[in-house]
């Protein structure tokens, strides 16, 4: 084939080149064109062959049924056409055989081959040129011509054709060439019979024909029609198509040609008519043809064709063949798997395999079917023959969110709650409503019925029925549980494990274990023998009672011939066989005494191995006895002082005594006892009590009489029962009578429907006698239903009751609470008491849709629950509230949950851990899991921080770190001392310091003192950050018309009125504060009376003498005082030159010094405040504790100059100043009062070295009247705060701390609780503590007065400088008498430097009175109560005085105070003192006069026993005697002793220390009188030397 | 060991249809957290707007905190309520948002939902006041399946928070 088609191609190159002339080149010369068709012949034969393999097969396939199906006689046919064919192809080889002959063939006789081949050449014409078709035609036409001309003449030639053409025809290789080619020219012979049959039987007949004929067919196809053309055409490009259409076309015209064509093969065609015809319809078809061209080619495009219809068989065998139904049968397993593989099956081996998909069996047969056949190999099968499936993954429920419907599963948390918008939330604890879902639930109460137990109407003999009864229920009760056989089975299966256990070639487990098995059941074993013994007694004695009693029963109704209960007992014998039960018995026996030698055995040698070990131990300790005593006694040699360490720590241990063994036939004889007791005898026959109710009750007729009362009695009886819920009754059963049984049945269920929780549920019986009123019997307490149990689950419970009537009958009843007996002389006496059962159930009834109508339990309970649930791995599995491990995996095991399922994975993880015996199952709770893992740093490091600490501390408000101002950012930057304050108060807070305190009761007192404080202090605290609307918002108030009137009132107001009004100043709200800001300003104006320096006199001139006294003072008489001194002192020189000092705070201020004993300098002294901590906070400035000491010193100038001669030249003077008195107000005073305003008595010392209170007659005399009553100095001051700072209010916090302070059982001063709150203690409180403030003192003085006897109040007002203080008031014989209870100083009514200065109220014994009048001071009121227009009175006619006892003990107790202890303290107060003075001058050396020290501790006593009166002349006598030779300044402070504090503070503040004169000396001398109840009284004398040379 | 300083306020409110309107506040914090200082919880005034629909309370929230863990970084809850002019307190919504975890100052606007109810409440809501609430409050930050609520949307909560952070880069948590 392959040269041949080189060929081909060469050939259609050779007239692709000429291709063009073709259409062009017509009139050229005729051998041109000859070639030219040759050349268009090869043409036309190329594109069939260019592309032979692919359209074949297809073409034989699609032709096959019809052409191989033909008939012979259509074979025949076919041959007709082909043998133009034929030709060509036999032409091919001729071709490749002889290229160079068919060459020059073709130029030599190109006629003769062109009429050979004219009629296969014709067809490729059209597809060389795609010209129109008239042209085509036109063209066609001429050649047609040519040819019928030519053919004629070559006519002969043709003969001459080799003849194995058609024998060619035949073999089968050909076949196919010939079908190729045979198809067009069949199409053509077809279309041209259709134009003219007569054409087609020329061609037919010249098909038969030999030579001749063969020659003629090219000429019927000479002229094929532009269609046929077309056709071809189209037919050589795209075949396919085409065949298929032409396909029915073929048969049908086989069909039709058939016959003709045979019919035509008779006949001998006649060639010249054909010739002639053929060319007269050439002519007119092509003159047709130019006409209707067109039209006619559409006509032969569209065919009309039948639908296209294949048989079902024919299909379904075609389909068979093309398609692969799989079989639905089931595939044997061993096609599935692999040859000699035996299936596997994963589950049974214990893998977890899910649930797979579910799916039709017959689809899996269907689908394993297929992949069998498609893909073998069987990769799509898993071991056990089965399709390789993941499990199902499809959820049993939709996950998609439900669509949320009313109320529906929502989630606890989630839950809403309608609430009302309401302005207060209020809680009632027993409302479900209330903070919860609207309460619409309900409570069922069945009550059944009620069965007396006893009850007054009860005969004797049901008493003992009742009795029997009820042994008999408790005894079917037992023998329906029936412990003791269930014991005894355990005892043996327990006994019978041992016994496997023992014996080692049934057991393979280790040995170790199972000695531990045995030895647990053996404990076990033990166990159980002693519950079985006790279970077996139990029964016994049950039985033994039943008989008992119902052998009374029997004897009773004999004795009183009549029967009233239809109880009846049978025993019933069970017979056993003797000898089995002997032998059973026997070895029951056996096998105890075995077992308890057994154990008493191990007890005995554990019993020795203990002894040997203590033995040995004995022993060992008796020789290291021995070997110590031996070396003791060397070392004792050696170094006889340590003898007394080495005495040996323990006792001598005891030599043990060896354990006794046991005797078996003691034991023997233990457990034959036992078990005669609580065990039936061997052969002994079983009992078993049956009770019946099938006696007859004896009629009333045959009753006496007192029994037929009875019975008419109970009869009478009817009985109710109340249901009582939350203590109100909400419904009542129906009445019904007592049956003679003393049972009654009710049958009636009650629903509850509840609002409120219930709290209790009572029934309450009542029992009615005849038409008489009903009584109370008893009160049956119901417990209320657990929220599981709801109506119909609930099972019927029987509550007993009882009550405690006395009821006493006159018939055979025996009434209740009242002794009866069954014994005819009375004795063995019982009391019964009304007593039954009430058989009811109580339960939560179920709603509508099947909800419990319960209230939640509490909101915070589900909640947690439900929060648990989501980390419990038992809820996962849907079984929440299990919490017993044991139970859990019980329930497991029992469910047969898969272990390897992923779902159950945390509970079988949660079950291994939980049985695993000794595994660690954690008894707490991680609320963050993982936390620990990521935390940067441990707690503990978190807690080291300092800086945290700090902020911590500061932030809970802790005093020492209360405003702490900034905190350092770096830990390292703050120091550790910081915290050293409050660790140490922290330490310190349970132990007791005495260092400070000195005496033990006073530190425990200041200890106590502090707990409270600090108590109080937080929770003033807590309190402190509740706020009002009014701390946080102040409100301007709105100007109402009085306020406006006001204001334009004040327009008209003169600018300077002549009485100015003193106007108050801005305050300012203590908070914006800092230091420096608040300053305290003292004006000292003037002072009065101030002692004046005595001439240092001779040693022996005798002082004169005061000349008042006390008795004076006492009798407080306006007694003229003259002075009758002066005149020693010289003329012309100073008495005093005093000026005053204040410190505040450690600072210090004076003023200039004036002259003269009642100085004037009206200065003010500006002293800077510094709150603690800086914090300016109300009660941060209530607290402060500081003083102000205003001192009052004179100023001396010494005259230093040793040098008389230079006393010319030069002034050399030293200034000493000494000390004179001061006056001490606290700060808070000043704070709370905003100012303080008057003349203070200063606090002189009684005794006052170099100074007396000789008054200059000169200056004095103007003042003598108005100063009548005075005594000692005074001083007038005005203290205020700039700027002035609002006092911190103190009325809230009471009412916060009332109730708290109601609890403390002391009341300290206010300074410890400053602005919170004033607290009052009993006197005796006040006595054991030592500590209060002015009620306190004033409390305890009235007292002490009204106990005189005399006329005492308490009056309430305000005092300088104290502020609002109490004072005493009592009454003498024709004035009053007021008293200052702190300093014991007491002043007229009328005098002027009292420093009370206000009255309030007066308080008696029995009665307040408040002070109405116009006046307040007590210089101008009146202080007679019983005016009611001056004093309105508490308790009044219409309020009268309820005879209120007193919170003060009737008695205080007073304690002697310990001498030695006050001495001691003494002692030490001294010392500590002398150390301080010596601390204050730290660059001067300090030096102790010791003379003058004796002297002034002799002293001492004296000024206590004067208390401090008329001794000041004496003494200086004294001293001057003894201590001549120097100058000195000095003075005795007497106070009260608290702490040492405060005496610290008093030395310090007279600046006795100050003295920097070189060759100073000191004396200090230190007295403690000690009082009953441990109150001291301190005095301190200080005094400074300067020895005169 | 690392500190959080959380300074700011509760500016106001915006897009509540109630007009009188407060804040209860409060901040939540995981285990590993330790208040230095400061409050936890508030709540804030009663603001009725009068110009704008805007209700500031200017809320001051300082804390100090202590941290030695990030897990459970403080987040501010948030509740909205409403005064009626009969002085009743109504809830308007719940919001919940984290304190941010970057240094600076930072403004946070918080959306608030509430609980719708079913239609009764809705209408009850509408004409007497009240209106369903949570019963457990935390359900507001924990992450309990929200999904089943019914929520109307509320206004948004304003917040200016400004943030110190300290020495977390010491833990190797970049800020």
């Amino acid at each position: 084939m392959n040269p041949k088609e080189e060929k081909v191609k060469i050939i259609t190159e050779e007239f692709n080149e000429n291709d063009e002339d073709a259409g062009v080149g017509r009139q050229k010369k005729s051998s041109k064109i000859v070639r030219q068709k040759r050349k268009k012949r090869f043409q036309a034969r190329a594109p069939l062959r260019s592309k032979p393999e692919p359209p074949l097969p297809a073409l034989l396939r699609r032709s096959d049924p019809p052409w191989l199906g033909a008939s012979p006689c259509e074979a025949n046919l076919l041959k007709l056409p082909t043998t133009g064919l034929q030709e060509m192809v036999s032409e091919n080889p001729h071709l490749g055989n002889q290229p160079e002959p068919l060459q020059e063939d073709s130029d030599i006789r190109p006629l003769s081959m062109t009429a050979r081949r004219g009629p296969r050449s014709l067809p490729p014409i059209p597809s060389t040129s795609r010209m129109g078709f008239a042209e085509f035609s036109m063209r066609e036409r001429m050649r047609e011509k040519l040819q019928a001309a030519r053919s004629k003449a070559e006519s002969t030639l043709l003969q001459e054709i080799p003849t194995p053409r058609p024998r060619r025809l035949k073999s089968p290789s050909e076949k196919e060439l010939e079908t190729e080619f045979g198809t067009e020219p069949g199409e053509e012979v077809r279309r041209t019979q259709q134009e003219d049959d007569s054409q087609s039987q020329s061609r037919v007949k010249f098909h038969d024909s030999v030579q001749k004929i063969k020659s003629k067919p090219p000429v019927p196809p000479g002229f094929p029609s532009a269609e046929e053309a077309y056709n071809f055409f189209t037919f050589n490009f795209d075949p396919e198509p085409e065949e298929s259409e032409e396909k029915p076309k073929a048969k049908k015209r086989d069909g039709t040609t058939q016959e003709e064509e045979e019919g035509e093969e008779e006949e001998p065609p006649a060639q010249g008519i054909h010739k002639t015809d053929e060319e007269e319809l050439l002519s007119a078809k092509e003159a047709e043809d130019l006409l209707l061209g067109l039209d006619h080619t559409a006509e032969d495009f569209v065919a009309v064709r039948p639908a296209d219809y294949e048989s079902v068989h024919i299909r379904l065998q075609m389909e068979k063949e093309l398609l692969f139904v799989p079989s639905r049968l089931t595939v044997p397993t061993y096609k599935k798997l692999p040859e000699n593989v035996q299936p596997r099956f994963l589950e049974d081996e214990g893998l977890y395999i899910g649930a797979r998909p579910d799916m039709p069996r017959t689809c899996q047969n269907i689908m394993e079917n297929r992949l069998l056949m498609q893909e073998p190999g069987g990769r799509w099968f898993g071991d056990d023959g089965g399709i390789l499936a993941l499990p199902n993954p499809i959820k049993l429920f939709p996950s998609r969110p439900p669509v949320l419907t009313q109320g529906q599963d929502i989630k606890a948390e989630l839950e809403t709650l309608y609430k009302k918008a309401v302005k207060y939330i209020h809680r009632s604890q027993h409302m479900i409503g209330s903070g919860d879902s609207p309460g619409n639930f309900q409570l069922d109460i069945d009550i059944s019925g009620l069965i007396f137990t006893h009850h007054p109407c009860f005969s004797r003999e049901h008493v003992l029925a009742a009795k029997l009864a009820q042994l008999y229920d408790q005894y079917l009760a037992r023998h329906q549980r029936n412990k003791a056989k269930f014991l005894t089975d355990k005892l043996q299966a327990l006994r019978n494990a041992v016994q496997t256990g023992l014996n080692p070639a049934k057991t393979p487990k280790s040995l170790d274990t199972t000695q531990k098995t045995i030895n647990e059941y053996k404990s076990e074993i033990r166990q159980t023998r002693k519950l079985r013994d006790a279970e077996q007694e139990k029964d016994r004695t049950l039985l033994k009672a039943i008989i008992k009693v119902w052998k009374e029963m029997k004897s009773l109704r004999e004795f009183q011939r009549f029967t009233n209960t239809p109880l009846k007992l049978v025993l019933r014998k069970e017979k056993v066989d003797q000898k089995a039960d002997e032998e059973a018995y026997e070895a029951e026996i056996q096998a105890e005494i075995s077992e308890l030698l057994e154990e008493h055995m191990e007890e005995h040698e554990q019993k020795m191995e203990e002894y040997r070990a203590a033995y040995q131990q004995w022993k060992a300790w008796k020789k290291a006895q021995r070997a110590k005593k031996k070396k003791k006694k060397q070392e004792v040699e050696e170094h006889p002082e340590e003898e007394m360490e080495e005495p040996y720590p323990g006792e001598d241990p005891v030599k043990p005594v060896p354990p006794e063994p046991t005797d078996r036939a003691l034991m023997e004889q233990q457990v034959r006892e036992r078990a005669a007791r609580s065990r039936r005898r061997p052969g002994e026959p079983m009992l078993v009590p049956e009770l019946s109710l099938a006696g007859s009750v004896t009629p009333n007729e045959q009753c006496p009489r007192v029994e037929v009362l009875r019975r008419e009695d109970v009869k009478r009886r009817s009985i109710h029962l109340k249901v009582i819920f939350n203590d109100k009754e909400v419904s009542r059963t129906d009445s019904r009578p007592l049956g003679a049984d003393f049972r009654v049945h009710f049958g009636q269920i009650f629903n509850l429907q509840i609002f409120n929780w219930p709290e209790s549920l009572t029934l309450q019986v009542y029992e009615t006698v005849g038409h008489s009123g009903t009584t109370l019997l008893a009160e049956v307490f119901l417990p209320i239903p657990e929220t599981t149990i709801v109506t119909g689950r609930a099972p019927i419970e029987e509550v007993e009751f009882s009550s405690n009537q006395h009821v006493t009958l006159d018939h055979e009843g025996v009434g209740s609470g009242i002794p009866f007996s069954f014994e005819a002389d009375g004795s063995n006496q019982l009391i019964l008491m009304t007593s039954g059962k009430v058989a009811n159930s109580v339960a939560w009834a179920i709603g509508e849709n099947g909800i419990p109508l319960i209230p939640p339990l509490s909101q915070q309970n589900i909640g947690f629950r439900s929060a648990l649930k989501r980390a419990d791995a038992i809820s996962s599995i849907g079984t929440s509230g299990l919490t017993d491990l044991k139970k859990l995996a019980k329930w497991a095991a029992e469910s047969k949950l898969d272990p390897n399922d992923p779902n159950n994975a945390p509970l079988m993880q949660l079950i291994s851990v939980a049985t695993s015996g000794e595994s660690y199952v954690p008894d707490f709770f991680r609320l963050e899991q993982l936390q620990q893992e990521f935390n940067f740093v441990s707690d503990e490091e978190l807690n080291r921080s300092k800086r945290f600490r700090l902020l911590c501390l500061r932030s809970q408000e802790v005093p020492e770190f209360r405003n702490y101002k900034q905190i350092p950012a770096y830990d390292r930057e703050i120091m550790e001392k910081v915290f050293q304050d409050y660790e140490k108060r922290l330490r310190d807070r349970n132990v007791i310091e005495t260092k400070d305190h000195i005496d033990t009761h006073r530190a425990i007192v200041a200890k106590y003192l502090q707990q409270v404080r600090e108590s109080v202090i937080n929770r003033f605290l807590i309190a402190k950050h509740h706020f009002l609307l009014s701390d946080l918002v102040v409100e301007e108030e709105v100007p109402n018309i009085s306020i406006l009137g006001l204001s334009l009132f004040k327009l008209a107001e003169q600018k300077r009125p002549l009485r100015p009004r003193r106007k108050g100043r801005k305050k300012v709200t203590a908070q914006n504060l800092s230091d420096g800001d608040i300053k305290v300003l003292v004006n000292i104006i003037r002072a009065y009376d101030i002692p004046v320096r005595k001439p240092i006199a001779s040693k022996f001139q005798q002082p004169s003498r005061s000349s008042r006294t006390f008795s004076e003072k006492h009798a407080a008489s306006p007694t003229t005082h003259s002075p009758t001194r002066s005149a020693d002192y010289p003329l012309g020189q100073v008495l005093v030159r005093p000026f005053v000092e204040v410190s505040f705070q450690r600072t210090i201020c004076h003023t200039t010094t004036a002259e003269g004993p009642n100085p004037s300098w009206n200065e003010e002294l500006e002293l800077p405040f510094r709150a603690p901590n800086g914090d300016y906070s109300t009660t941060s400035l209530q607290s402060v504790k500081d003083d102000v000491f205003i001192n009052i010193f004179d100023e001396v100038l010494c005259d230093v100059l040793e040098d008389d001669r230079e006393r010319g030249s030069g002034i050399h003077t030293r200034i000493e100043r000494h000390w004179l008195g001061c006056v001490k107000i606290p700060f808070s005073t000043i704070y709370f009062q905003a100012k303080i305003d008057g003349t203070f008595k200063i606090d002189i010392p009684p005794v006052l070295l170099g100074y007396s209170k000789e008054r200059s007659m000169i200056i004095e005399r103007g003042f003598d009247s108005v100063r009548s009553l005075s005594e000692g100095s005074y001083i007038t001051l005005f203290i205020t705060t700039e700027p002035q700072l609002v006092p911190g209010e103190s009325v809230r916090e009471k009412e916060l701390v009332a109730r708290y302070v109601s609890l403390i059982p002391f009341l300290p001063d206010t300074v410890s609780f400053a602005g919170i709150c004033d607290l009052w203690s009993t006197s005796d409180q006040f006595l054991d503590l030592l500590a209060g403030d002015e009620e306190e003192h004033a409390v305890l003085l009235c007292n002490y007065f009204l106990s005189l006897g005399k006329k005492a109040w308490l009056v309430m007002g305000s005092a300088i400088p104290e502020g609002p203080t109490a004072y005493v008031l009592t009454r003498e014989q024709s004035h009053y008498l007021i008293w200052n209870p702190c300093s014991g100083h007491f002043y007229g009514q009328f005098d002027t430097f009292c420093p009370l200065k206000s009255v309030g109220c007066l308080i008696g014994p029995d009665n307040i009175w408040f002070n109405i009048q116009r006046h307040d001071s007590p210089l101008r009121i009146n202080f007679d109560v019983a005016k009611p227009k001056l004093w309105k009175s508490f308790f009044s006619r219409s309020l009268p005085y309820p005879g209120l006892s007193s919170v003060q003990p009737e008695e205080l107790i007073y304690q002697r105070t310990d001498k030695a202890a006050a001495a001691e303290l003494q002692d030490r107060i001294e010392k500590i003192l002398r150390e301080k003075i010596m601390d204050w001058r730290p660059r001067h050396l300090t030096r102790w006069n010791r003379y003058c020290t004796s002297a002034l501790r002799h002293f001492l006593p004296l000024l206590e026993r004067s208390r401090g009166e008329d001794v000041e002349d004496d003494h200086r006598g004294e001293l001057l005697k003894q201590l001549g030779d120097y100058r000195f300044s000095g003075f005795p402070l007497h106070m009260p002793y608290s702490e040492l504090k405060p005496l610290i503070e008093a030395v310090y503040s007279t600046g006795v220390h100050n003295i920097d004169v070189p060759n100073v000396e000191f004396a200090l001398a230190v007295y403690i009188h000690p009082y009953p109840k441990n109150v001291l009284s301190v005095w301190i004398y200080v005094a400074s030397l300067i020895r005169n040379r | 060991m690392a500190e959080v300083h959380v300074i700011g306020q509760i500016m106001g409110a915006t897009g509540f249809s109630e007009s009188s309107l407060f804040c209860k506040w409060g901040v939540h914090t995981g285990a590993a957290w330790k208040l230095l200082s400061g409050i936890r919880e508030g709540q804030t005034q009663v603001d009725t707007p009068q110009v704008g629909d805007m209700a500031y309370w200017s809320h001051p929230i300082d804390l100090h905190f202590a941290t030695k863990g990030l897990q459970g970084w403080p987040r501010l809850h948030l509740q909205v309520w409403s005064q009626d002019s009969f002085g009743r307190c109504q809830l308007a919504g719940y919001g919940f948002c984290h304190v941010p975890s970057s240094p600076g100052t930072h403004r946070l606007d918080c959306p608030t939902w509430r609980p719708l109810g079913s239609w009764r409440e809705q209408l009850a809501r509408a004409f007497v006041g009240g209106g369903p609430q949570l019963l457990h409050g935390d359900a507001i930050y924990s992450g309990a399946d929200r999904y089943r609520l019914h929520t109307a949307a509320g206004g948004s909560v304003h917040l200016e928070l400004g943030l110190l952070l300290r020495h977390f880069d010491r833990y190797g948590v970049e800020c």
